[in-house]
């Protein structure tokens, strides 16, 4: 029986659960770390330097299980982007925005758009984690002190730069995130994330099994 | 609005202190647009015939 399959059952394995596990983890993660970090800007007070740092290292520790995982035991092909695929979803997306009929073309495991939103969010993501253990240098912990000259004033400002906007990018991402995971088109995906499964109609409607081969 | 918030360092020189926090609303609102404008545009898109490749 192949990766994907769940012969018996009539269901094709989509999310593994040490990936499921992996995701709502994630999900946790963010939401304490963007409650931490901007509760405070609208005026929340409360003590939020702990339970945001300890959130951002169980992150780290969260993405650095994530990409050993797709390094070495999922398929890293299922998420790049390829040229021809890429050209082809921007061609048939302007063709439908400009009024052309709808293309039912059936996709991969992703569809080009999730695979570009996947790179956008490790792109962010790992600009949060690296910038904010740049800071967590500057408090201290329960197992180092603080050290307040690693880097420059001006630096320092450039680090929180690019992890605020980190975390804002995090937020209109997550709205976008959230919003397509109750459209009713795409909630086999969401109930993927939490059972693993996605029944063999849903795979033959939705996915192209030389793309996504079972 | 400004796009970043500044301070003054030991010096008296104006310094970068991090992204301006007008931006969460501007963070906000840009979801809340794309959410709005893409189910205008996928409810209009459903009343279309479809194409089958």
């Amino acid at each position: 029986m192949s990766e994907a399959s769940h012969g018996r059952t009539g269901r094709v394995l989509r999310h593994r659960l040490a990936d499921r596990v992996f995701h709502w983890a994630m999900a946790v993660c963010m939401l304490v770390l963007l409650g931490t970090g901007f509760l405070p800007v609208l005026g929340a007070r409360f003590a939020w330097v702990d339970p945001h740092w300890i959130a951002g290292v169980a992150l780290a520790v969260l993405v650095l299980f994530h990409i050993v995982r797709a390094l070495f035991v999922l398929r890293p092909a299922e998420m790049r982007v390829r040229w021809q695929e890429f050209r082809g979803s921007v061609r048939t997306t302007t063709r439908e925005v400009l009024g052309a009929a709808r293309q039912r073309k059936n996709i991969g495991k992703y569809s080009v758009g999730q695979k570009l939103f996947h790179h956008a969010v490790a792109l962010v993501v790992l600009t949060a984690i690296a910038t904010g253990v740049v800071m967590m240098i500057g408090i201290d912990g329960p197992f180092w002190e603080r050290n307040p000259f690693l880097i420059s004033e001006k630096s320092r400002g450039m680090v929180f730069v690019l992890h605020g906007a980190a975390g804002l990018l995090s937020i209109t991402m997550i709205m976008v995130h959230v919003y397509f995971a109750v459209r009713p088109e795409k909630r086999y995906m969401t109930r993927s994330m939490l059972r693993g499964w996605i029944t063999r109609d849903e795979y033959a409607q939705h996915h192209d099994p030389e793309l996504w081969s079972e | 609005m400004e796009l970043l918030r500044y301070k003054s360092d030991i010096y008296g020189q104006r310094i970068v202190e991090g992204v301006s926090w007008d931006l969460l609303w501007i963070a906000l609102a840009a979801g809340l647009a794309f959410i709005v404008l893409h189910a205008l545009y996928t409810q209009r898109k459903l009343r279309q015939p479809q194409n089958d490749e």
